[in-house]
């Protein structure tokens, strides 16, 4: 079976080179049944890729130990899902992943779009299986997922313990789909440059695409942090690791887009500029991958080399080369006779939004990149950690907050006095009245006071939003004020789905805020009975309790919760010892609530001695961040749920503020 | 409005990004030595922030479950050269004899004073080239 999973890849590569032959030879001589070839021939790639991932998949489910890959990643006593999820646990598995990914999402793309865009579409299908030739490529040449042993393994090395987790079953996989689906704008990108239909419709087509890979990619991230968070124990869920910037950059590059790009819809200004944050969005994710694959920069994630990385920058600087000379080439095309009237509209409030998005990625990039630069022209490596991406995120972050509030409610073109007044009278009002409250519930003044106190005016201004456009709608109707209101997200869904997403955002910056300004940490080793206090918790160690079975054993500390004398609750943080790689995880107890989380590690348990050392966090409005993620996937499913009548409503309300 | 004075604004903002990573990198920013750099120029950073990644030498973990004080050995991957490192608190779960660390802290004649001792995380662990499986 591996040989014709190995064959199918070869068969898959060669269909997409042939896609890409067949696609711009159509294009460019027009010929219909080349471009037809070209989407036979990515249709054909597509039910390739899907043999060779359904054969390696059954490889690991039927413990074929005679893989290389199946023996690194699994053994005959993991999980199912866990065996499953191990088809993108290791770097050959993860390529052939993001193969499959891509060869599915051209095959959407081609479906929606047999009847439309046929201009663009021979030049978005190339793009997309030039893309895929790459990773095939890889996948074929240096990175062999079908590769055996030279003698088969009895017994696999098992995924590793951290792994076993069912965040391995959803992160990777929702970060993989908003990583590979910034493919697509980026295609239509690519196609528009091409054809010089450089118009709205490239955008059109792929505002749904784009907003998809959004979600994705914020999710990935969250769902991350979440993993950092519950299963490495040391209390943070965000290191700046390399490996997260490298998740972490396109997400911002690609919010950026998703808010310019509305100046371009609505005013035609911005073309060249959107154009190339879609481009950078895509070489980001490729750079991201080459980040987490390639190991140059020496992360907590990898320390290995392995020779991938030359491929990954040779396709980068062709990447970087095709697009930006197609940029040059197109630029008088895209140069767009629309200016800004006045810093205070909402086309500048976009606009600076946009200047410190890039700018964060921007730094985030620098701090990255910059030990391998430091190498180069000073021959030593200078790191920079969490420090320095804290310094220079919390005042852009800021920054960036209180445009989130300008944003949406200024004026177009020129807010006079008399529409700032109306806009901001409210929001200003409450933030002010935050920024006077806050230091006499005890928050000093600094970065989390300012972030709480314009937090309120962005809910001020959202809050005042939903409200107008509640009374708006039943001024003009007489509808129940919940009617109203759900009629007026209905019809604006874009707009309102947006707001949505505000809050959510809001509500974690809220949560980064106050977790990693107030967080409170507390280490003892304590004997059975002893007492520790962690903020306004009394912990006790009451006992250990062991556990064993054939996967792993575990030692549990059982601690008794105090706050105000009173047990509230009991913990069990744990030490996991998994035979098979013999390693030690620790399992962190943590006890949340809406105010603040316990956490609690057990970093270590001598049997001998029979003391047990306890870590405890106590970090206030964790909560609030995953609370803020779900509210965030709200507001975008608000956003793109697809209304017929969306663009009727547009019209059809007078005096409305255009939906955005 | 003219487009010029929306040009300095964007200026404004890209010389802001400009300092705040300028001065976040000359101030936070410390030296990443391999061993054998470590060894080189360690008596010229005496007293500095510095990250060193070696090997820890077999038999040499010392750990005291009461008071939580690690002591070992960094040392070449074939145990050479061992430079002793002191650290308290709480062990990471990767630690073990003979794992490639990275530690941080501070060299004070004659050894490593530890802030951090960071293990890979091993989620994007690959075969070493001895062929060992992942995550032995």
């Amino acid at each position: 079976m591996p040989e014709i999973g190995r064959l199918a890849i070869c068969l898959a590569l060669l269909c997409a080179a042939f896609s890409v032959g067949a696609s711009l030879t159509g294009a460019l001589r027009r010929r219909r049944d080349f471009v037809r070839a070209g989407e036979h021939a990515a249709y054909a790639t597509f039910a390739l890729v899907v043999l060779a991932a359904g054969i390696l998949l059954q490889a690991l489910l039927t413990h074929d130990f005679s893989l290389e890959y199946v023996a690194a990643y699994s053994s005959s006593t993991l999980p199912t899902n866990y065996t499953v999820a191990a088809l993108w646990g290791g770097q050959k598995g993860s390529l052939l992943f993001w193969a499959f990914m891509l060869t599915l999402f051209t095959t959407i793309v081609q479906w929606q779009n047999r009847e439309r865009n046929r201009e663009l579409m021979p030049y978005v299908t190339a793009t997309l299986m030039i893309v895929a030739v790459f990773f095939l490529g890889l996948v074929t040449f240096i990175t062999d997922p079908f590769e055996r042993l030279p003698v088969p393994a009895m017994e696999g090395a098992d995924l590793n313990p951290l792994l076993q987790n069912y965040w391995m079953m959803i992160h990777p996989p929702s970060l993989y789909t908003g990583y590979v689906s910034a493919s697509v704008p980026f295609a239509f990108g690519m196609a528009a440059l091409a054809t010089g239909r450089l118009g709205d419709q490239w955008i059109r087509s792929t505002r749904r695409w784009a907003l998809f890979s959004w979600f994705f990619l914020s999710l990935g991230n969250l769902f991350g942090a979440m993993w950092a968070y519950e299963v490495l124990g040391w209390g943070g869920y965000w290191a700046w690791d390399p490996v997260e910037n490298a998740a972490f950059m396109p997400w911002l590059v690609s919010t950026a887009y998703l808010h310019s790009v509305m100046i371009q819809e609505k005013k035609d200004m911005l073309r060249v500029w959107n154009m190339v944050l879609v481009l950078l969005t895509f070489t980001l994710t490729i750079f991201g991958t080459f980040l987490t694959r390639s190991g140059v920069i020496s992360s907590v994630h990898s320390f290995t080399q392995s020779g991938l990385g030359p491929f990954f920058i040779g396709f980068l600087i062709l990447v970087l080369l095709v697009a930006g000379g197609l940029v040059a080439y197109r630029l008088p095309e895209l140069r767009t006779t629309g200016t800004i009237e006045s810093f205070l509209s909402r086309e500048a409030a976009f606009l600076f939004n946009n200047l410190i998005l890039v700018g964060i990625a921007f730094a985030v990039f620098w701090g990255t990149v910059f030990p391998v630069l430091s190498e180069w022209v000073r021959g030593v490596k200078i790191t920079v950690g969490p420090p320095f991406f804290n310094r220079v995120n919390a005042p852009l972050g800021v920054a960036l907050l209180f445009l989130m509030g300008v944003g949406p409610v200024i004026a177009w073109r020129r807010a006079t006095p008399k529409n700032l007044w109306r806009a901001f009278a409210f929001p200003v009002g409450s933030g002010l009245a935050a920024a006077v409250v806050l230091p006499l519930v005890g928050v000093p003044f600094g970065y989390a006071y300012a972030t709480f106190a314009i937090g309120v005016f962005v809910m001020g201004t959202i809050v005042q939003e939903f409200w107008r456009g509640m009374r708006a709608r039943q001024a003009l109707l007489t509808e129940s004020a919940p009617r109203a209101l759900a009629r007026v997200v209905g019809k604006n869904r874009r707009r309102y789905g947006g707001y949505v997403i505000h809050v959510g955002i809001v509500m974690m910056f809220v949560g980064i805020a106050s977790s990693s300004m107030f967080r409170v940490e507390a280490q003892q080793t304590l004997a059975a009975g002893q007492e520790m206090t962690a903020g306004r918790y009394t912990l006790r160690f009451e006992r250990i309790e062991n556990h064993e079975d054939g996967h792993m054993a575990s030692s549990a500390a059982v601690m008794s919760v105090f706050r105000d004398g009173v047990q509230i609750d009991t913990l069990k943080p744990e030490k996991r010892f998994y035979k098979k790689p013999k390693q030690p995880t620790t399992e962190v107890a943590n006890r949340s609530t809406l105010r603040e989380d316990l956490y609690l590690v057990l970093g270590s348990y001598d049997p001998q001695t029979k003391l047990a050392t306890i870590l405890a966090y106590v970090n206030p409005l964790v909560v609030w961040i995953w609370i803020g993620g779900l509210v965030l996937a709200m507001g975008t499913a608000i956003a793109v749920w697809p209304t017929a009548a969306e663009r009727r409503a547009e019209v059809a309300v007078p005096g409305a503020v255009p939906a955005e | 409005m003219n487009q010029r004075r929306f040009i300095v604004g964007a200026v404004l903002i890209a010389a802001a990004v400009s300092y705040l990573v300028y001065a976040g990198i000359k101030t936070t920013s410390i030296y990443y030595f391999e061993m054998d750099e470590f060894l080189a120029r360690r008596t010229a950073h005496a007293g500095e922030d510095l990250r060193v990644k070696g090997w820890v030498r077999s038999g040499s973990i010392k750990w005291d479950a009461t008071t939580n004080a690690l002591a070992f050995e960094l040392a070449r991957k074939d145990g050479s050269s061992p430079i002793p490192v002191a650290y308290n608190g709480i062990l990471p779960d990767m630690f073990a004899e003979g794992r490639e660390v990275v530690v941080e802290g501070r060299y004070e004649v004659p050894g490593l004073r530890a802030k951090q001792i960071m293990t890979s995380c091993p989620s994007k662990y690959e075969a070493n080239k001895d062929g060992q499986p992942p995550g032995a």
